[in-house]
Parts: C-alpha cells; sequence; structure tokens
C-alpha cells in the first residue's frame, strides 16, 4: 500500500514539474542571454531529492525531461535537458548528502543550476564540434545564480509543507 | 542562507566576470576576420568582409533547415530562420572574433575568425 501511494506521490511531483516547465516556456525571460531560462522544475526535483532521496530524484528528473520532450514535441531538445538533469542532480546529491552542513537549499540549487548549465554546453560543444560554445558558460553562470537563487529559496518552502505532508501520507 | 552560500555566489560572480573579461579580452587581438558557417559541424561557407559585401544576404538551406545571414560592415547577423525559438536571430549582430551565434535546431553555427585562430582555440581550455 506504501508502495502505491509512494508511486502516486512521485508521478504528482513529475507532473508537477512538468506543468512548470511547460508555464516557463510561454514566459519570455528579460534577460540579455539568449538561451536562459528559470528551470522553474528544478523546484519539484530539489524538493524530491530533499523529502525522498536521491533514486526518486533521478526518476522524477529523466521523467519529467522525456514527458516534456512529448508534451512540446520538440525532440532534438530532449539530448539536451536529459543530459542537464541527470548532471544536476547527481551534483546536487553529492553536494546535499556531504556537504550538507555548509551549504543551505540555496547553495544546493545554485551548483545544480551550474551543473545543468555545464552539462548542456558540453553536449552542445560535442554534438557541434566546437569548443568555442563554451565561450557562453560564464553569462549563463551568472545568470543562473539568480534563477538558482529564487528556486532555492522557493523548494524551501516546498520542502516545509511537503515533509508536513509526508508524514500524514505515510506515517 | 549559510556563509558557504554567500561564499559561492561571489566565488560564481568573481569566477564568471573574469571568464566573461577573458573570453572579450581574447576576442580583441585580431588580424584579419572572417565569418565562417557551419553545418552540422562541417563547415559550409567562408567569407571575408569587404565593403562590396555590405548589405548583402546569404542563404544557408540544408536538410537540417534554413536561415539567411546578413552581412554588414565588418559584422554578421541572422534575419531569418525556420526554427522553433528563433534565438539566433534575436542575437542580433556580432563583430569580433570568438564570438559565435549558434542554431541548435538547424545544427547551424556561425562564428568570426581572426587569422590566427589555431592556438587561440585552445585558450578556451583554461576557464
Amino acid at each position: 500500500m506504501n508502495r502505491i501511494k509512494k508511486v502516486i506521490f512521485l508521478s504528482l511531483l513529475v507532473s508537477l514539474g512538468l506543468a512548470l516547465s511547460i508555464i516557463e516556456s510561454s514566459i519570455p525571460v528579460p534577460f540579455i542571454a539568449p538561451g536562459a531560462k528559470l528551470g522553474l522544475s528544478n523546484i519539484m526535483i530539489l524538493s524530491t531529492l530533499v523529502v525522498f532521496g536521491f533514486k526518486e530524484a533521478f526518476a522524477v528528473a529523466v521523467i519529467k525531461s522525456i514527458t516534456f520532450a512529448l508534451a512540446t514535441g520538440s525532440f532534438s531538445g530532449l539530448f539536451y535537458s536529459l543530459s542537464g538533469a541527470v548532471l544536476s542532480v547527481i551534483v546536487m546529491y553529492i553536494i546535499y548528502t556531504y556537504f550538507n552542513s555548509f551549504f543551505s537549499l540555496i547553495g544546493i540549487s545554485i551548483f545544480g543550476a551550474i551543473a545543468h548549465n555545464f552539462a548542456q554546453i558540453s553536449v552542445a560543444s560535442i554534438m557541434l564540434e566546437n569548443i568555442m560554445i563554451f565561450s557562453y558558460l560564464p553569462v549563463m553562470s551568472l545568470v543562473s545564480l539568480f534563477t538558482g537563487y529564487f528556486v532555492g529559496l522557493s523548494s524551501k518552502l516546498v520542502c516545509q509543507n511537503l515533509n508536513r505532508t509526508y508524514v500524514k501520507v505515510f506515517k | 542562507m549559510t556563509k558557504w552560500d554567500k561564499l559561492l555566489i561571489i566565488f560564481v560572480v568573481i569566477a564568471s566576470l573574469f571568464g566573461i573579461f577573458l573570453v572579450k579580452y581574447s576576442a580583441f587581438n585580431s588580424g584579419t576576420k572572417y565569418v565562417v558557417i557551419e553545418v552540422n559541424g562541417d563547415e559550409y561557407k567562408r567569407i571575408s568582409f569587404g565593403s562590396n559585401m555590405v548589405g548583402k544576404t546569404i542563404d544557408i538551406n540544408t536538410k537540417f533547415g534554413y536561415n539567411k545571414i546578413e552581412i554588414g560592415d565588418e559584422r554578421v547577423r541572422v534575419i531569418e530562420a525556420d526554427c522553433p525559438d528563433k534565438l539566433d536571430v534575436k542575437q542580433g549582430w556580432i563583430s569580433s572574433p570568438g564570438e559565435v551565434i549558434v542554431c541548435l535546431p538547424n545544427r547551424l553555427v556561425i562564428k568570426i575568425v581572426a587569422e590566427d585562430e589555431n592556438d587561440k582555440e585552445y585558450d578556451y581550455l583554461s576557464h
């Protein structure tokens, strides 16, 4: 019974992340850098990591990327978002488990955002066979500071509420 | 927000500003400039600037998509594209060596290179 509850709970989190991604893709980002995103779905992934654990967060991140490609039909972007999601979850997990006493969720989310950008730019430079694309990384990491800060702040609030719900549902 | 969070933010700001500065700096020591158009990693066309080229447009029609670029006075931009987000069009003009316009859906990279680019490309590995 608990397992079914968990699957339902996780799929709810995936659909929330998917909804946030779709809403976000229709918001024009008021930054100079083209290609910059808010990364709102990272709120859901980070909260899953904190409340459930690494395996569940990894599953949510990967399924969210695939369903986003299915929902929008942009399969050329699937590889980029998938690589970014995988690397950012791994980095956030490492920071969360081993450096939890140093960084709050804000720091973890900034790490995740930078890892996401790094993975995407690496994949882009491999696919286009052009290392010059890395000159874009400093601009992106500067932007990801702001987005990472607000994502971390909001996932802190989400986690507080989610932990309360988690106790009610599973205990 | 812990002390380490603030340190991280300060570190990232400094590192990114340094990186931007490095890109800008290494983009300035220019010889003769070219526009190099690459599609799917292969060189598609190489254009040198000149007064007779100002205002000229070039169509790039490949199996990956369609883009139209305009050559200006020592600068270049994309004016038309069939990709969904049109980020390459929104980026506008690029002019200094090292700058790139990328259109991922059409696998297109437009870059400006200076004559002595061979040993320059590896500068980017350092940051």
